[in-house]
Protein backbone atom coordinates (compact mmCIF):
# COMPACT_ATOMS: atom_id res chain seq x y z
CA UNK A 1 0.00 0.00 0.00
CA UNK A 2 1.34 3.40 -1.06
CA UNK A 3 1.75 5.37 2.20
CA UNK A 4 1.34 8.77 0.54
CA UNK A 5 -1.97 7.64 -0.94
CA UNK A 6 -3.10 6.35 2.44
CA UNK A 7 -2.16 9.63 4.17
CA UNK A 8 -4.07 11.73 1.59
CA UNK A 9 -7.07 9.37 1.78
CA UNK A 10 -7.20 9.47 5.60
CA UNK A 11 -6.97 13.29 5.75
CA UNK A 12 -9.57 13.82 3.01
CA UNK A 13 -11.81 11.09 4.44
CA UNK A 14 -11.66 12.54 7.96
CA UNK A 15 -12.57 15.98 6.63
CA UNK A 16 -15.45 14.49 4.62
CA UNK A 17 -16.74 12.77 7.75
CA UNK A 18 -16.56 16.04 9.71
CA UNK A 19 -18.22 18.07 6.90
CA UNK A 20 -21.08 15.58 6.59
CA UNK A 21 -21.64 14.55 10.21
CA UNK A 22 -20.98 17.52 12.48
CA UNK A 23 -23.40 19.99 10.79
CA UNK A 24 -26.31 17.55 11.42
CA UNK A 25 -25.93 18.55 15.10
CA UNK A 26 -26.61 22.22 14.34
CA UNK A 27 -30.27 22.67 15.35
CA UNK A 28 -31.11 25.40 12.87
CA UNK A 29 -34.83 24.70 13.31
CA UNK A 30 -34.57 26.94 16.39
CA UNK A 31 -33.94 29.96 14.16
CA UNK A 32 -36.52 32.74 13.99
CA UNK A 33 -39.16 31.67 11.43
CA UNK A 34 -39.04 33.81 8.30
CA UNK A 35 -35.76 35.45 9.34
CA UNK A 36 -32.97 36.15 6.85
CA UNK A 37 -30.75 33.25 8.02
CA UNK A 38 -33.74 30.89 8.09
CA UNK A 39 -34.61 31.76 4.48
CA UNK A 40 -30.94 31.46 3.46
CA UNK A 41 -30.64 27.94 4.90
CA UNK A 42 -34.05 26.83 3.60
CA UNK A 43 -32.82 27.44 0.06
CA UNK A 44 -29.85 25.03 0.45
CA UNK A 45 -31.67 22.01 -1.03
CA UNK A 46 -32.95 23.51 -4.29
CA UNK A 47 -29.75 25.56 -4.72
CA UNK A 48 -27.52 22.50 -4.25
CA UNK A 49 -29.54 20.19 -6.52
CA UNK A 50 -29.80 22.85 -9.28
CA UNK A 51 -26.06 23.51 -9.03
CA UNK A 52 -25.14 19.82 -9.16
CA UNK A 53 -27.39 19.23 -12.19
CA UNK A 54 -25.78 22.12 -14.08
CA UNK A 55 -22.27 21.03 -13.03
CA UNK A 56 -22.99 17.45 -14.14
CA UNK A 57 -24.43 18.38 -17.53
CA UNK A 58 -22.08 21.26 -18.39
CA UNK A 59 -19.13 19.14 -19.61
CA UNK A 60 -21.38 17.31 -22.11
CA UNK A 61 -22.71 20.49 -23.74
CA UNK A 62 -21.02 21.16 -27.08
CA UNK A 63 -21.77 22.66 -30.47
CA UNK A 64 -21.45 19.35 -32.32
CA UNK A 65 -24.83 17.71 -32.93
CA UNK A 66 -23.41 14.25 -32.16
CA UNK A 67 -22.63 15.34 -28.59
CA UNK A 68 -25.54 17.73 -28.00
CA UNK A 69 -28.40 15.62 -29.36
CA UNK A 70 -28.05 12.74 -26.85
CA UNK A 71 -28.05 15.28 -23.99
CA UNK A 72 -31.16 17.04 -25.31
CA UNK A 73 -33.06 13.79 -25.92
CA UNK A 74 -31.98 12.37 -22.55
CA UNK A 75 -33.08 15.56 -20.77
CA UNK A 76 -36.43 15.56 -22.59
CA UNK A 77 -36.95 11.90 -21.64
CA UNK A 78 -36.32 12.63 -17.94
CA UNK A 79 -38.82 15.52 -17.98
CA UNK A 80 -41.47 13.59 -19.95
CA UNK A 81 -41.28 10.45 -17.79
CA UNK A 82 -41.18 12.40 -14.52
CA UNK A 83 -44.22 14.47 -15.50
CA UNK A 84 -46.20 11.41 -16.58
CA UNK A 85 -45.14 8.92 -13.84
CA UNK A 86 -43.86 11.15 -10.97
CA UNK A 87 -41.07 8.63 -10.36
CA UNK A 88 -37.44 9.65 -9.85
CA UNK A 89 -36.26 6.09 -10.55
CA UNK A 90 -38.14 5.68 -13.85
CA UNK A 91 -37.25 9.19 -15.03
CA UNK A 92 -33.54 8.59 -14.34
CA UNK A 93 -33.51 5.25 -16.13
CA UNK A 94 -35.48 6.64 -19.10
CA UNK A 95 -33.04 9.54 -19.45
CA UNK A 96 -29.97 7.27 -19.44
CA UNK A 97 -31.61 4.82 -21.86
CA UNK A 98 -32.67 7.58 -24.28
CA UNK A 99 -29.19 9.11 -24.13
CA UNK A 100 -27.49 5.78 -24.83
CA UNK A 101 -29.88 4.96 -27.69
CA UNK A 102 -29.22 8.28 -29.45
CA UNK A 103 -25.45 7.74 -29.12
CA UNK A 104 -25.90 4.25 -30.58
CA UNK A 105 -28.16 5.55 -33.42
CA UNK A 106 -25.67 8.28 -34.33
CA UNK A 107 -22.98 5.64 -34.49
CA UNK B 1 -33.84 -0.35 13.66
CA UNK B 2 -37.29 -0.88 12.13
CA UNK B 3 -37.19 -3.08 9.06
CA UNK B 4 -39.66 -1.23 6.78
CA UNK B 5 -37.93 2.16 7.12
CA UNK B 6 -34.54 0.59 6.41
CA UNK B 7 -35.97 -1.21 3.38
CA UNK B 8 -37.70 1.98 2.21
CA UNK B 9 -34.33 3.70 2.31
CA UNK B 10 -32.65 0.84 0.50
CA UNK B 11 -35.33 0.93 -2.22
CA UNK B 12 -34.98 4.69 -2.55
CA UNK B 13 -31.25 4.22 -3.09
CA UNK B 14 -31.90 2.29 -6.34
CA UNK B 15 -31.33 5.17 -8.80
CA UNK B 16 -28.17 6.09 -6.90
CA UNK B 17 -27.01 2.47 -6.92
CA UNK B 18 -27.50 2.34 -10.70
CA UNK B 19 -25.86 5.73 -11.16
CA UNK B 20 -22.90 5.11 -8.85
CA UNK B 21 -21.82 1.72 -10.14
CA UNK B 22 -20.59 2.83 -13.59
CA UNK B 23 -18.89 5.93 -12.20
CA UNK B 24 -17.12 3.91 -9.51
CA UNK B 25 -16.31 1.35 -12.21
CA UNK B 26 -14.66 4.11 -14.27
CA UNK B 27 -12.76 5.17 -11.16
CA UNK B 28 -11.47 1.64 -10.58
CA UNK B 29 -10.37 1.47 -14.23
CA UNK B 30 -8.69 4.91 -14.05
CA UNK B 31 -6.89 4.05 -10.80
CA UNK B 32 -5.39 0.84 -12.14
CA UNK B 33 -4.50 2.60 -15.40
CA UNK B 34 -2.67 5.25 -13.31
CA UNK B 35 -0.59 2.51 -11.74
CA UNK B 36 -2.38 1.94 -8.43
CA UNK B 37 -3.30 -1.52 -7.23
CA UNK B 38 -6.86 -2.74 -6.85
CA UNK B 39 -6.53 -2.57 -3.06
CA UNK B 40 -5.36 1.06 -3.25
CA UNK B 41 -8.26 2.01 -5.54
CA UNK B 42 -10.69 0.32 -3.16
CA UNK B 43 -9.10 2.08 -0.16
CA UNK B 44 -9.66 5.49 -1.78
CA UNK B 45 -13.36 4.69 -2.32
CA UNK B 46 -13.73 3.24 1.17
CA UNK B 47 -12.06 6.12 3.02
CA UNK B 48 -12.76 9.23 0.91
CA UNK B 49 -16.12 8.22 -0.65
CA UNK B 50 -16.47 11.31 -2.86
CA UNK B 51 -16.33 10.78 -6.61
CA UNK B 52 -14.86 13.94 -8.06
CA UNK B 53 -12.21 14.27 -5.37
CA UNK B 54 -11.14 10.65 -5.85
CA UNK B 55 -10.48 11.27 -9.56
CA UNK B 56 -8.60 14.42 -8.57
CA UNK B 57 -6.63 12.42 -5.98
CA UNK B 58 -5.37 10.14 -8.78
CA UNK B 59 -4.20 13.15 -10.78
CA UNK B 60 -2.52 14.77 -7.77
CA UNK B 61 -0.80 11.61 -6.54
CA UNK B 62 0.50 10.61 -9.96
CA UNK B 63 1.77 14.15 -10.65
CA UNK B 64 3.85 14.00 -7.48
CA UNK B 65 2.04 16.81 -5.63
CA UNK B 66 3.02 17.02 -1.90
CA UNK B 67 0.76 15.05 0.45
CA UNK B 68 -0.46 18.10 2.35
CA UNK B 69 -1.22 20.10 -0.81
CA UNK B 70 -3.15 17.13 -2.22
CA UNK B 71 -5.14 16.65 1.00
CA UNK B 72 -6.01 20.36 1.33
CA UNK B 73 -7.14 20.48 -2.32
CA UNK B 74 -9.43 17.48 -1.85
CA UNK B 75 -10.79 18.88 1.43
CA UNK B 76 -11.60 22.25 -0.21
CA UNK B 77 -13.46 20.42 -2.96
CA UNK B 78 -15.88 18.87 -0.48
CA UNK B 79 -16.52 21.94 1.65
CA UNK B 80 -20.03 22.22 0.17
CA UNK B 81 -21.08 19.18 2.20
CA UNK B 82 -21.22 21.28 5.39
CA UNK B 83 -24.46 22.78 4.06
CA UNK B 84 -26.27 19.46 3.65
CA UNK B 85 -26.65 18.36 7.29
CA UNK B 86 -28.46 21.49 8.48
CA UNK B 87 -30.65 21.57 5.33
CA UNK B 88 -31.68 17.95 5.81
CA UNK B 89 -32.37 18.34 9.53
CA UNK B 90 -34.51 21.41 8.85
CA UNK B 91 -36.61 19.38 6.44
CA UNK B 92 -37.05 16.58 9.01
CA UNK B 93 -38.39 18.79 11.79
CA UNK B 94 -37.10 19.42 15.29
CA UNK B 95 -37.98 16.01 16.78
CA UNK B 96 -35.77 14.04 14.38
CA UNK B 97 -33.11 11.96 16.10
CA UNK B 98 -29.46 12.38 15.15
CA UNK B 99 -28.09 9.92 17.72
CA UNK B 100 -26.55 7.67 15.07
CA UNK B 101 -25.77 10.44 12.60
CA UNK B 102 -22.06 9.91 13.30
CA UNK B 103 -22.42 6.75 11.19
CA UNK B 104 -25.13 7.40 8.56
CA UNK B 105 -24.21 11.02 7.85
CA UNK B 106 -20.82 9.92 6.45
CA UNK B 107 -22.94 8.67 3.56
CA UNK B 108 -24.49 12.09 2.97
CA UNK B 109 -23.10 12.55 -0.54
CA UNK B 110 -24.59 14.97 -3.08
CA UNK B 111 -26.91 12.30 -4.46
CA UNK B 112 -27.94 10.82 -1.10
CA UNK B 113 -28.70 14.32 0.19
CA UNK B 114 -30.75 15.13 -2.91
CA UNK B 115 -32.65 11.85 -2.78
CA UNK B 116 -33.38 12.22 0.97
CA UNK B 117 -34.60 15.79 0.52
CA UNK B 118 -36.77 14.81 -2.46
CA UNK B 119 -38.26 11.88 -0.52
CA UNK B 120 -39.08 14.11 2.46
CA UNK B 121 -40.73 16.61 0.09
CA UNK B 122 -42.85 13.75 -1.30
CA UNK B 123 -44.04 12.80 2.21
CA UNK B 124 -41.46 10.23 3.34
CA UNK B 125 -41.17 10.15 7.17
CA UNK B 126 -37.60 10.75 8.35
CA UNK B 127 -35.88 8.11 10.44
CA UNK B 128 -32.29 7.14 11.01
CA UNK B 129 -33.12 3.64 9.76
CA UNK B 130 -34.29 5.15 6.45
CA UNK B 131 -31.02 7.08 6.17
CA UNK B 132 -29.04 3.91 6.90
CA UNK B 133 -30.87 2.07 4.11
CA UNK B 134 -30.39 4.90 1.64
CA UNK B 135 -26.74 5.36 2.56
CA UNK B 136 -25.75 1.69 2.62
CA UNK B 137 -27.21 1.03 -0.85
CA UNK B 138 -25.24 3.93 -2.31
CA UNK B 139 -21.99 3.13 -0.44
CA UNK B 140 -22.14 -0.58 -1.35
CA UNK B 141 -22.65 0.29 -5.01
CA UNK B 142 -19.70 2.71 -4.92
CA UNK B 143 -17.41 0.09 -3.40
CA UNK B 144 -18.62 -2.73 -5.66
CA UNK B 145 -18.21 -0.54 -8.75
CA UNK B 146 -14.66 0.39 -7.75
CA UNK B 147 -13.73 -3.24 -7.14
CA UNK B 148 -15.26 -4.35 -10.45
CA UNK B 149 -13.50 -1.53 -12.35
CA UNK B 150 -10.14 -2.31 -10.74
CA UNK B 151 -10.59 -6.00 -11.56
CA UNK B 152 -11.60 -5.29 -15.18
CA UNK B 153 -8.63 -2.98 -15.74
CA UNK B 154 -8.17 -0.30 -18.42
CA UNK B 155 -10.33 -0.16 -21.54
CA UNK B 156 -13.18 -2.28 -20.18
CA UNK B 157 -15.94 -0.16 -21.76
CA UNK B 158 -14.02 0.98 -24.84
CA UNK B 159 -15.90 -1.42 -27.15
CA UNK B 160 -19.30 -0.23 -25.87
CA UNK B 161 -19.51 3.56 -26.44
CA UNK B 162 -23.34 3.75 -26.31
CA UNK B 163 -23.50 1.83 -23.02
CA UNK B 164 -20.70 3.96 -21.62
CA UNK B 165 -22.49 7.17 -22.73
CA UNK B 166 -25.85 6.08 -21.31
CA UNK B 167 -24.30 5.16 -17.99
CA UNK B 168 -22.41 8.46 -17.95
CA UNK B 169 -25.72 10.33 -18.30
CA UNK B 170 -27.17 8.58 -15.25
CA UNK B 171 -26.10 11.22 -12.73
CA UNK B 172 -27.25 14.32 -14.67
CA UNK B 173 -30.55 12.46 -15.22
CA UNK B 174 -30.83 11.71 -11.51
CA UNK B 175 -30.16 15.32 -10.50
CA UNK B 176 -32.72 16.57 -13.03
CA UNK B 177 -35.35 14.11 -11.76
CA UNK B 178 -34.61 15.17 -8.17
CA UNK B 179 -34.89 18.82 -9.19
CA UNK B 180 -38.30 18.16 -10.77
CA UNK B 181 -39.41 16.34 -7.61
CA UNK B 182 -38.80 19.39 -5.38
CA UNK B 183 -39.83 22.02 -7.92
CA UNK B 184 -42.32 24.68 -6.84
CA UNK B 185 -42.92 28.29 -7.86
CA UNK B 186 -41.09 29.93 -4.87
CA UNK B 187 -37.98 27.83 -5.63
CA UNK B 188 -37.67 29.01 -9.26
CA UNK B 189 -35.49 32.10 -8.50
CA UNK B 190 -33.21 29.96 -6.29
CA UNK B 191 -32.79 27.34 -9.03
CA UNK B 192 -32.29 29.93 -11.79
CA UNK B 193 -29.65 31.92 -9.89
CA UNK B 194 -27.82 28.78 -8.72
CA UNK B 195 -27.74 27.41 -12.28
CA UNK B 196 -26.54 30.63 -13.92
CA UNK B 197 -23.82 31.28 -11.32
CA UNK B 198 -22.61 27.68 -11.63
CA UNK B 199 -22.18 28.16 -15.39
CA UNK B 200 -20.35 31.48 -14.89
CA UNK B 201 -18.13 30.22 -12.06
CA UNK B 202 -17.22 27.03 -13.93
CA UNK B 203 -16.40 28.79 -17.21
CA UNK B 204 -14.52 31.70 -15.62
CA UNK B 205 -12.69 29.99 -12.73
CA UNK B 206 -13.10 26.24 -12.12
CA UNK B 207 -15.72 23.52 -11.62
CA UNK B 208 -15.20 23.53 -7.83
CA UNK B 209 -15.63 27.31 -7.64
CA UNK B 210 -18.70 27.08 -9.87
CA UNK B 211 -20.34 24.53 -7.56
CA UNK B 212 -19.62 26.41 -4.32
CA UNK B 213 -20.58 29.80 -5.80
CA UNK B 214 -23.71 28.29 -7.37
CA UNK B 215 -25.00 26.85 -4.09
CA UNK B 216 -24.20 29.97 -2.05
CA UNK B 217 -25.71 32.39 -4.58
CA UNK B 218 -28.84 30.23 -4.85
CA UNK B 219 -29.15 30.37 -1.06
CA UNK B 220 -28.67 34.14 -1.15
CA UNK B 221 -31.42 34.37 -3.77
CA UNK B 222 -33.64 32.33 -1.46
CA UNK B 223 -32.95 34.73 1.42
CA UNK B 224 -33.70 37.77 -0.73
CA UNK B 225 -36.83 36.45 -2.41
CA UNK B 226 -38.20 35.18 0.87
CA UNK B 227 -38.37 31.48 0.25
CA UNK B 228 -40.11 30.57 3.48
CA UNK B 229 -39.91 27.22 5.14
CA UNK B 230 -42.64 24.90 3.94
Amino acid sequence: MNLELLAVAVMAGAANWAFRVLPTRARTDRLQPGGLLERFLSATGPAAIATLFVAAILPSLAVEVSRLLPVLVGTAAVIAVYLSRRSVVLATLAGALAHGLVVWALG
Amino acid sequence: MTRPAFLDGLTASLPIVIGYFPIAFSFGVAATRAGFSGVEAFALSLIIYAGASQFLALALLTSGAPVLVSAVTLIAMNLRHVLYGPALMRATGKDASTKRAWVWAFGLTDEVFGQALGALARGQRFSESYMFGLGIGAYASWLAGTAAGAAAGGGALEGWPAVSAGLGFMLPALFLALLLSILSRPKVPVIAVAGLVTVGGTLLVSATTGILAGILSGMAAGAVTGLARR
